[in-house]
């Protein structure tokens, strides 16, 4: 481990500025010295907003100071994924499609944050338009992983990851789509969690697969998450797919009184699927060790089968590059970002000469657009168009209901799925850069999750024998975020002692 | 097994990408290993086996209480929505020419 953990997590932080023991303008000029101290090294940030953040913390100030009460998250320093619109702040979603782009509104958690008092300091590197395992097709150079630099961080919110693991913020939000928060999470030793499907707004969320997008939060511990999640959680009118208000759960978004909770009694399921080949040996040690520590503090243990997890890959790639390639026709060059015209029409010999605007088109995506994007895109208007759509865009729908199903039987008999979140520690920076495929299957224990639109953790457990860090997945039923919060406060709160 | 280059260049049009002769041939090659891959979803028995387009099955916001309101609220300002465009004229986007 090359850096200490974070100085200070989010609720401790929190409570010193509400109590005035400390003030939030000495708490972001601390963050940001902490930025330009490391960041250098760990391309975390994408850009710090140095000036808007400082601006937030006088404003936070000013408030206790007329005896005003303080938000839950008063002067807590929250790194935003760069795929997260911020109203006058640079967003560019590690693209170069994006790369002057100023939202003209902030996202719904983003104005949350700031209505809880939070301070914003900056964007974090992330995959581009969030496509990516590892960081490494960020337009904008690869994140190192504070643990080790020549591994990668993990992604797609990488950056995220980062910023809290080498604690230059206490938080984060990632967006997670088939693993891009828990997986980074594990790769850095840091609390990573994917909400149920529909319980954070995602309006303002650069779109990339829309049946599978949830927002979610990092922490450098489990409490701390937990309050960040209950700030960004609820009802937004301005998203159609975000979960109204009658439908929070047995115990709404309490998720931080969920820790600490007695976890006496809690059935777990093992899947031995997530047991398999190719998981490395030191991973499942750890994550036996994790799960034979909750079984002895009172959990009940057994098998449960989820059949279907093999094909979560497959199913995965064919669905969120379907979506992509919609999603990601709005980048056209007309409305914001980029636009490239070419002098003259290089398609002409390859057929029927295109108008000028269909020439901008082609021009603008294939100059914003890198390697990766492209090619989800292209793979997902093959698995759409004519002649494919039955064979692989609708059948792998299908395939998608068997992979819930199986969930909704294992659920019918545990509390809570335990497993580890990837099969491997943070794999080397330029490992599988050569070899899509690959590094599509390192996401092969966080994809049924987000299929199926579950809850999900990623919380430390014992590293390797070489400090690598290694995640401990806990999967709950949908809304069932707080028995995910009891029992990785629990597992948090064993290892520590 | 590479997808063949016809196919590709016929992809791409759809997805309007500029492909250069190097990028069709490598992606063929990339893409026809990932579908290869995707293939496997054939052998699995579907049968009455409805597709998943929501997961939760749960009713979003709106219909909570049947429709909401339709009622006006502030949006986007005209200049705030033609601030980052590349360009405009007479207050609107402006394209290159799609008709002769």
């Amino acid at each position: 481990m090359t850096r200490s953990a974070s100085p200070d997590h989010v609720i401790a932080v929190a409570e010193r500025v509400q109590r005035g023991e400390t003030t939030a303008v000495g708490v972001a000029e601390a963050a940001l010295a902490r930025i330009d101290g490391s960041d250098k090294e760990l391309n975390a940030f994408l850009t710090v907003a140095r000036e808007e953040v400082l601006e937030q913390a006088r404003a936070i100030d000013a408030k206790r100071a007329r005896g005003e009460a303080l938000g839950p998250l008063a002067g807590v320093p929250i790194a935003l994924k760069d795929a997260l619109c911020t109203r006058g702040v640079r967003t560019t979603c590690g693209s170069k499609m994006l790369e002057g782009w100023v939202p003209p509104y902030d996202a719904t958690v983003v104005a949350k944050l700031r209505a809880a008092d939070a301070l914003l300091p900056g964007k974090t590197n992330m995959d581009e338009f969030a496509m990516g395992s590892s960081n490494e097709s960020s337009a904008y150079g690869p994140v190192k992983n504070p643990r080790d630099l020549a591994r990668a961080p993990g992604g797609s919110s990488g950056g995220s990851a980062v910023a809290v693991a080498s604690g230059m913020t206490p938080a984060a939000l990632g967006s997670d789509t088939g693993g891009s928060i828990r997986q980074p999470a594990s790769f850095t030793g840091t609390v990573g969690v994917k909400p149920t499907y529909g319980r954070v707004s995602r309006f303002g969320l650069v779109a990339f697969a829309s049946s599978l997008d949830q927002i979610g939060p990092f922490a450098s511990d489990v409490r701390g998450a937990a309050r960040v999640l209950s700030v960004i959680a609820g009802p937004d009118d301005r998203d159609m797919t975000c979960l109204g208000a009658a439908a929070r759960g047995p115990e709404g978004d309490r998720f931080e009184e969920a820790c600490g909770k007695s976890i006496k009694g809690l059935r777990l399921g093992v899947p031995e699927e997530y047991f398999a080949k190719g998981l490395d040996p030191e991973v499942e040690a750890s994550v036996r060790a994790a799960i034979a520590r909750l079984e002895a503090d009172g959990c009940t243990v057994k098998k449960v089968q989820l059949a279907h997890t093999r094909h979560a890959v497959a199913t995965y790639y064919v669905l969120a590059t379907a979506e992509a390639s919609s999603n990601l026709a709005r980048f056209d060059g007309v409305r914001y970002g980029l636009r490239v015209e070419p002098a003259h029409v290089k398609s002409a010999e390859k057929g029927p000469t295109k108008s000028a605007l269909r020439t901008m088109y082609g021009a603008t995506r294939d100059a914003g657009f890198g390697a990766e994007v492209k090619r989800r895109i292209l793979l997902g208007t093959f698995v759409l168009s004519a002649g494919y759509y039955d064979a692989y865009y609708l059948k792998a729908q299908k395939v998608r209901t068997l992979i819930r199903r199986d969930f909704d039987a294992a659920f019918g008999e545990v509390d809570a799925i335990v497993c580890p979140t990837a099969p491997t520690p943070a794999f080397l920076l330029g490992e599988k850069t050569s070899d899509p495929l690959s590094m599509y299957l390192s996401d092969v224990y966080t994809l049924p999750a987000s299929l199926a639109g579950l809850p999900a953790i990623s919380v430390p457990c014992a590293p390797t024998r070489a400090g690598l860090p290694v995640g401990l997945q806990i999967i709950t039923r949908a809304l069932e975020e707080t028995t995910m919060f009891a029992l990785a406060s629990a597992w948090e709160s064993a290892s520590a002692s | 097994m590479d997808l063949d280059l016809e196919r590709i260049r016929h992809v791409a049009t759809l997805a309007e990408l500029s492909l250069t002769e190097e990028e069709e041939r490598r992606l063929a090659g990339e893409i026809g290993r990932i579908v290869a891959y995707v293939a496997e979803l054939e052998a699995i028995d579907t049968t009455d086996v409805p597709p998943t387009a929501h997961v939760a099955g749960i009713e979003p916001t709106r219909s909570e209480d049947g429709w909401r309101e339709d009622v006006i609220k502030p949006g986007l300002s005209h200049e705030d929505a033609l601030a980052a465009a590349p360009q405009v004229e007479h207050g609107g986007f402006a394209v290159p020419g799609f008709v002769e």
